[in-house]
């Protein structure tokens, strides 16, 4: 096979076997890599109801086919699991150089399965796989685990492993590769911890091989010219990151602020990207094959909050700050910096610290509850030491490791979370922004805003501008978006690609690398597959359209400052049109129809 | 006057696309451990540096090369290697100061940059032109420059 | 009428924000002035043969001007001016 490699490898942790297997060539073709064929194999092997945490869950690290190419900023993995957090299906994608690693070591995908009996990590040299002790290593931080294991496996291994947030199965605990690049969202660290994983350390010496040389050539060089000729592709993100979408969100109203309680902040500028730019910024940094390098290499002076690492992304700095009302960057950053090293997910942690600071303003929790922390907004010191904590499982740290849902749950008010299926939401007021909305309550995930991203069109007007109040057209643009980045993500391309390239282009490229004809419509037909694939996995695991919904406040209680004041979410609305998009019933299930036009059913 | 690849540490953002262009150049394929380019990243501070052959003047690769393998090209300046002379006995990768000389055991060769014959593809790739191909006064002088302004702004301050 | 500055435009103005005391009925009146006083790092991110760039965004009291008059779309001494260069993130 070209692209893929070709090969799985199977390791069960309880028995310690270890096995390959052939890569199907048609599954592979259909479901392409990644998100979509670790979901394929998590749908064929294990029950949609199993517990998360039990052995029975399986947890894939699976790359794409262009992983390890050269083709623009496509060096990503899928971490493929049932997510505690959620309860559904979950893939949660990384950059950094990880997942190449594990193809050049020969392999598309590792499934572990089982548990292991005691601490270990997994030393991947090629067709050399080791389970090995990891006790003297449980307990250590992300950045002393890297350094301790490359010093004891190989200086240019690569290491994806857990943090004592994962170790504890915190529900909002990310797997970090690379040191600085997180798997964050659904709680994947939790199933890592859960089977006594604290690593997966890999090194390869083979090769990704390409069918068609001369023509992926052309395509990459046509892709990359269009990547970085794009007004916004090209310089802006390399500047200013992620977090220049700090000020414009808040220019429309749509920065939600302390707690999704209103969408507009004062002093949001003091934690954007062009005070990141002026402040904290050493240089940018780019994933592994990046030719945007959005990444920000930081530095913290400021005794109180010192440190050195990477972050924050927009919707860190926004989490940390607005969610919480806190306008003080090097606090954000220093915030980011803990979730880096102790393996938590931004987002998730952002939006608990933001929930719990809504419990303590209205006297539902007291400083008893939090055993003396003032976790009010605005406290930026309180805010960095709940992060602290939650890291190290301790004191109140042990209840926002919870996630926002459970956090709020305990206190009779889960109406607080401002979560979707479960999982915080991101830094885009669905009240301000009418698609967004839409997207997080469908999504297969829950909250979450990278798997259809209609901000682009809706505020930035990339590739076309849409009326952001207007539920006009949404439910189709949702579902397009939706499956536009199911397949993107299932090549192991970055979602960035697409501030410049779209479905015909990844199409010339998949043909090109892979030798299967592909075309813009075949392409989106699979990222469509992948889509209603984890549906059918989460109706299986008990999930009804009664979870597709927002947090009461978002459909209720309108934004009270700001540009967007008196919006609210029009969700009822769009939800029925949105399932008729999907040629799903009035309840959210795929049609026969439609799954046997997938080639599902 | 002849060119040289100019590596800008301050620019590089770790992103391994010279790897990549040099393994698709040389072997066809990506393997990045068949490069002639590497670049080495400190996680912590977040810096990457690329390092590959310097075409060193005073080679220690050449002075060690028994059958005359390595050896300099008069016309372009460049440390070149011949393979049919090459017996594999690795004493350039044992010489080399600064390890840009390697051996690969899959392909048993010699690895070290040719300059993709006076094109060198990583250059052409660099997304941030942390790796330039330019020619050597060029590239020196300005690097003088660029640290002259460093010390100017440093006296500036005090 | 106060005009903030993003992104690469605070680099062209050296400003976030200003008041201006020159009048302008249209952005693209203001445009027009902003263009001659900060020049083509200025320019050349928002205006395109005298139009819109594409993906530039500007906002008007908060409302995108895409979604008003476009560049016609009038001023008055009390509106709030945001200027962004085209930008993304996620």
């Amino acid at each position: 096979m070209h692209g893929w490699i070709g090969k799985i490898l199977r390791v069960d942790l309880g028995t310690g076997k270890v096995s390959t297997e052939a890569l199907k060539p048609e599954l592979a073709r259909d479901y392409i890599g990644a998100r979509g064929l670790g979901t394929k194999y998590m749908y064929d092997e294990v029950d949609p109801t199993v517990d998360p945490l039990s052995p029975a869950n399986k947890l894939i690290f699976a790359s794409g086919p262009m992983t390890g190419t050269f083709a623009p900023s496509a060096g990503r993995y899928d971490v493929v699991t049932k997510g505690p957090l959620t309860g559904t299906i979950a893939a949660s994608n990384s950059g950094g150089a990880w997942g190449p690693e594990l193809k050049y070591a020969g392999y598309d995908m590792l499934i572990l399965e089982g548990r292991a009996a005691k601490p270990v990590y997994l030393w991947i040299q090629d067709d050399k796989v080791e389970i090995r002790d990891a006790s003297h290593l449980w307990g250590k931080d992300v950045p002393e685990t890297t350094e301790t294991l490359n010093a004891e496996t190989a200086a240019d291994a690569k290491i994806a492993c857990i943090g004592p947030a994962g170790e504890a199965m915190s529900y909002i605990a990310a797997i970090m590769n690379d040191m600085q690049r997180a798997a964050g969202r659904t709680g994947v660290g939790a199933v890592m911890g859960s089977k006594n994983l604290k690593a997966v350390v890999v090194r390869g010496t083979g090769a990704v091989t390409v069918a068609d040389k001369e023509a992926f050539l052309a395509a990459v060089a046509k892709a990359s010219t269009m990547i970085k000729e794009h007004p916004v592709g090209g310089t802006g993100l390399r500047l200013y990151g992620t977090n220049v979408l700090v000020n414009i969100l808040n220019s429309v109203g749509g920065l939600p602020t302390a707690n999704f309680q209103d969408g507009h902040f004062e002093t949001a500028d003091k934690v954007g990207g062009e005070t990141l730019a002026a402040n904290q910024l050493q240089r940018p940094k780019g994933c592994f094959s990046c030719i945007i390098s959005c990444g920000r290499a930081t530095k913290v002076s400021n005794p109180k909050y010192k440190g050195e690492g990477e972050g924050p992304e927009y919707e860190t700095a926004w989490g940390f700050g607005p969610d919480c009302r806190i306008d003080n960057l090097d606090a954000v950053v220093k915030a980011n910096y803990y979730c880096n090293e102790y393996g938590l997910d931004t987002i998730s942690m952002g939006g608990t610290v933001a929930c719990a600071m809504e419990l303590y303003h209205r006297g539902i929790i007291t400083k008893e509850d939090t055993e003396g922390l003032d976790l009010d907004f605005g406290n930026a010191d309180a805010m960095v030491e709940a992060v602290r904590l939650t890291g190290l499982g301790q004191g109140f740290g042990r209840k926002l490791a919870l996630g926002s849902y459970r956090l709020a749950s305990l206190y009779g008010h889960p109406e607080l979370s401002m979560t979707v299926k479960k999982q915080e939401m991101p830094a885009y007021d669905p009240r301000a922004v009418q698609g967004i909305g839409l997207n997080y309550a469908t999504n297969n995930r829950g909250g979450c805003h990278v798997r259809g991203y209609t901000i682009s069109p809706e505020v930035l007007g990339v590739p076309f501008k849409v009326d952001k109040d207007s539920i006009e057209g949404k439910a189709e643009l949702v579902a397009l978006f939706q499956n536009l980045t199911a397949a993107l993500d299932s090549t192991g391309s970055c979602l960035f690609t697409t501030f410049g390239i779209g479905a015909p282009e990844f199409a010339e490229l998949m043909t090109a690398l892979t030798g299967f004809a592909y075309s813009g419509d075949s392409f989106l037909a699979a990222g469509e597959r992948v889509w209603n694939l984890e549906r059918l996995w989460n109706l299986k695991a008990g999930l009804t359209a009664a979870d597709d919904t927002l947090p009461p406040r978002l459909l209720n209680e309108p934004i009270v400052t700001g540009p967007s004041k008196g919006a609210v979410s029009r969700l009822p609305e769009m939800l029925p049109l949105y399932y008729g998009a999907r040629g799903w019933d009035a309840d959210g299930v795929p049609t026969r129809e439609k799954l046997s036009a997938l080639e599902l059913a | 006057m002849s060119m040289m690849l100019m590596i800008h540490p301050d620019k590089c953002t770790g992103c391994r696309n010279c790897e990549l262009a040099c393994s698709m150049e040389h072997e066809g394929n990506f393997r990045p451990k068949a490069s002639r380019v590497h670049v080495y990243t400190w996680e912590r501070e977040g810096f990457s540096v690329p390092m590959m052959c310097q075409q060193c003047k005073d080679a220690a690769c050449v002075t060690v090369c028994m059958p005359k393998a390595m050896h300099r090209n008069p016309e372009n300046g460049q440390v070149e290697l011949d393979a049919d002379k090459c017996i594999g006995c690795k004493m350039c990768v044992q010489a080399c100061p600064f390890g840009c000389a390697s051996w690969d055991f899959l392909g048993s060769q010699i690895l070290k940059c040719d300059t993709c014959d006076g094109a060198p593809s990583c250059a052409a790739i660099c997304p941030t032109h942390a790796l330039e191909w330019v020619e050597d006064t060029v590239s020196a002088q300005a690097r003088k420059r660029s640290f002259a302004a460093k010390l100017k702004n440093a006296f500036a301050e005090v | 009428m106060k005009v903030s500055y993003f992104a690469l435009l605070r680099d062209a103005t050296k400003k976030r924000s200003e008041i201006r005391g020159r009048p302008a009925s249209t952005v693209r009146d203001l445009l027009r002035d902003l263009a001659a006083e900060y020049g083509p790092n200025f320019a050349r991110w928002i205006l395109k043969d005298g139009e819109l760039a594409g993906f530039a965004i500007i906002l008007v009291n908060g409302q995108d001007v895409r979604g008003l008059q476009g560049l016609d779309t009038p001023l008055t001494p009390e509106s709030d001016v945001f200027i962004f260069p085209p930008l993304a993130g996620g």
